[in-house]
């Protein structure tokens, strides 16, 4: 990849995730909304004007064409670009890697990436399986989650018990994080007796649904308002999937992925000081560690027992108690790991601060399969 | 017969009902280039891995291993599956070095176990709007 010049995150914005919809007293608030909350918040993070936008990347699933233009017409209605990303789970980093781009090879030199999502009412149509497999049953999410389950325990002895423990870490963290849907931590039995969805998978392994808005600013360096604890890009990567079968291995796409940023990056696993990992299903969390290379396989198990991913360990991971406690809004949920990565290196992250961290990784993958991960550094 | 009912395929050219040996076997595709095997038969005509659209038709294996498993307790979204939940699904590792997913059939659920040896059985899935039998592959348990 081509040498750019350097990208820095201007300003930060996100709401509260939570289920906006009109029920047990809730508000119902709409995608638009919660986009346009969030990008007037990073405005004000980066003391910008929305005139000081040049472009704008917008990324989510479920809200239809021009959805970013209607998040942003609450703000400003000043003729930039705008371009509107589905890409799943990893639409907000794919925003992101777009915008950062755009500054590195100085086509602009401040542009905005959003990611919001007003998840849908009732069942989720599965349109990523053929008519048939959703005949066989084959289109529920978690089974998929559980089958990769099921051959982790096979390969490295992992444990119904490990799967819990990174359930009440993340919750316990997620307790410390007024954005998050879920603030009550969970107890390993609480997890080891809520009801099985998929074998050996069960309700509390899960992240909750939630709605939400994100947005990141970033810019050349010259445009900053302020040059007080510069966080910088030290890169952004987006894999998608690698032919494989049990005959031909193929690369993963995870690893590659993070190989190709810790190389932008010129840093490596040892270098980070936080991680948000990916944990849409808490045994997801352990071996995306492992295949992200900050531990060999089968080895995260015993470092998460050991303690190693607390908050006072050595790699804290999901900080901000990840998606198991912020809920999983679609479009906007990679961003939130971005998010909590800059407020931990500048120093903001409140009761849930990391000691002196200076670089982390942000990662969020899913269907497609698509994976995109994020380096900050100070 | 009179009684316009009718047993179908869930799909065809999933599987055949009589191959070689007279038995049901599921049909793929074998790349005459690399060497790799899929299912179901690609459609587009080319091979995923070296993109070689030399793809010969092929029975695949009746019996294989379970790779993986799960039993889903939940009912899918959309409607698409009628059958009873919780249901068993696996991912059965056939000796050509593939993965094919399936339902489960014919076991206790908590017995299915990763390496467990599976065989191929044509089922029924569910009966359509119109009254008629929808048949599909399945896996169950070898028969030694
Ligand atoms: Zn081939």
């Amino acid at each position: 990849m081509k040498k750019m010049r350097e990208v820095v995150v201007a300003g930060v914005g996100i709401t509260k995730f939570d289920s906006y919809d009109g029920e047990k007293g809730r508000p119902v608030r709409e995608f638009y909304d919660l986009g346009s909350e969030a990008i007037q918040k990073a405005l004000d993070d980066a003391g910008m004007e929305w005139k000081d936008i040049q472009a704008a990347f917008c990324g989510s699933v479920y809200c239809g064409t021009g959805s970013g233009h209607q998040a942003i017409q609450k703000v400003g209605l000043t003729g930039i670009p705008i371009v509107n990303i589905e890409n799943a789970c990893s639409s907000g980093i794919s925003a992101l890697r777009l915008a950062y781009q755009m500054v590195g090879a100085e086509i602009y030199d401040c542009v905005i990436a959003a990611g919001f999502e007003q998840m849908p009412r009732g069942p989720i149509q599965s349109t990523a399986w053929p008519v048939w497999q959703r005949q066989m049953g084959f289109n529920v999410q978690p089974a998929d989650y559980a089958m990769k389950t099921v051959r982790y325990m096979e390969e490295t002895g992992a444990t119904e018990e490990d799967f819990a423990r990174v359930s009440v870490k993340n919750r316990k963290n997620g307790a410390l994080n007024p954005n998050a849907r879920m603030q009550k931590p969970v107890t390993i039995e609480e997890v080891l007796s809520s009801r099985m969805i998929a074998k050996p998978l069960r309700f509390l392994n899960a992240c909750p649904l939630a709605d939400g808005g994100t947005a990141v600013i970033v810019c050349s360096r010259d445009k900053l308002k302020s040059q007080n604890k510069v966080v910088t890009v030290a890169a952004a990567a987006l894999v998608t999937g690698i032919y494989g079968s049990p005959r031909i291995p193929g690369e993963d796409h995870v690893t590659k992925s993070a190989n190709e940023a810790f190389e932008m990056a010129g840093l490596g696993p040892e270098d980070m000081d936080v991680v948000q990992a990916y944990d849409t299903m808490s045994p997801g969390e352990l071996w995306d560690l492992e295949k992200l290379g900050f531990c060999k396989k089968g080895e995260a198990p015993r470092l998460l027992r050991e303690g190693h991913f607390d908050l006072s360990g050595k790699l804290p991971v999901n900080t901000d108690g990840g998606l198991m406690s912020r809920g999983h809004p679609l479009g906007a949920t990679a961003l939130a790991q971005v998010i909590e990565i800059y407020r931990q290196i500048r120093g903001e992250a409140g009761p849930r601060q990391v000691a002196d961290a200076k670089a982390g990784l942000a990662h969020a993958m899913g269907a497609g399969p698509n994976s995109g991960v994020i380096i900050l550094k100070r | 017969m009179s009684d316009t009912k009718k047993t179908i395929p869930l799909r065809e050219g999933l599987w055949t009902d009589k191959g070689h040996d007279g038995t049901p076997h599921l049909l793929g595709h074998r790349c005459l280039n690399c060497g790799e095997v899929f299912f179901p038969q690609k459609e587009n005509g080319t091979c995923t891995n070296c993109h070689s659209t030399k793809l010969e038709l092929i029975e695949l294996s009746r019996k294989g291993k379970v790779f993986a498993f799960s039993v889903v307790m939940l009912r899918p979204p959309g409607g698409y599956y009628r059958g009873d939940v919780p249901y068993a699904l696996a991912n059965v590792e056939l000796p050509e070095g593939i993965v094919v997913e399936g339902l489960v059939t014919d076991i206790n659920q908590d017995d299915i176990k990763v390496g467990m040896e599976m065989e191929l059985t044509i089922d029924k899935l569910h009966d359509d709007d119109e009254g008629n039998t929808l048949m599909t592959y399945k896996f169950r348990p070898s028969a030694a």
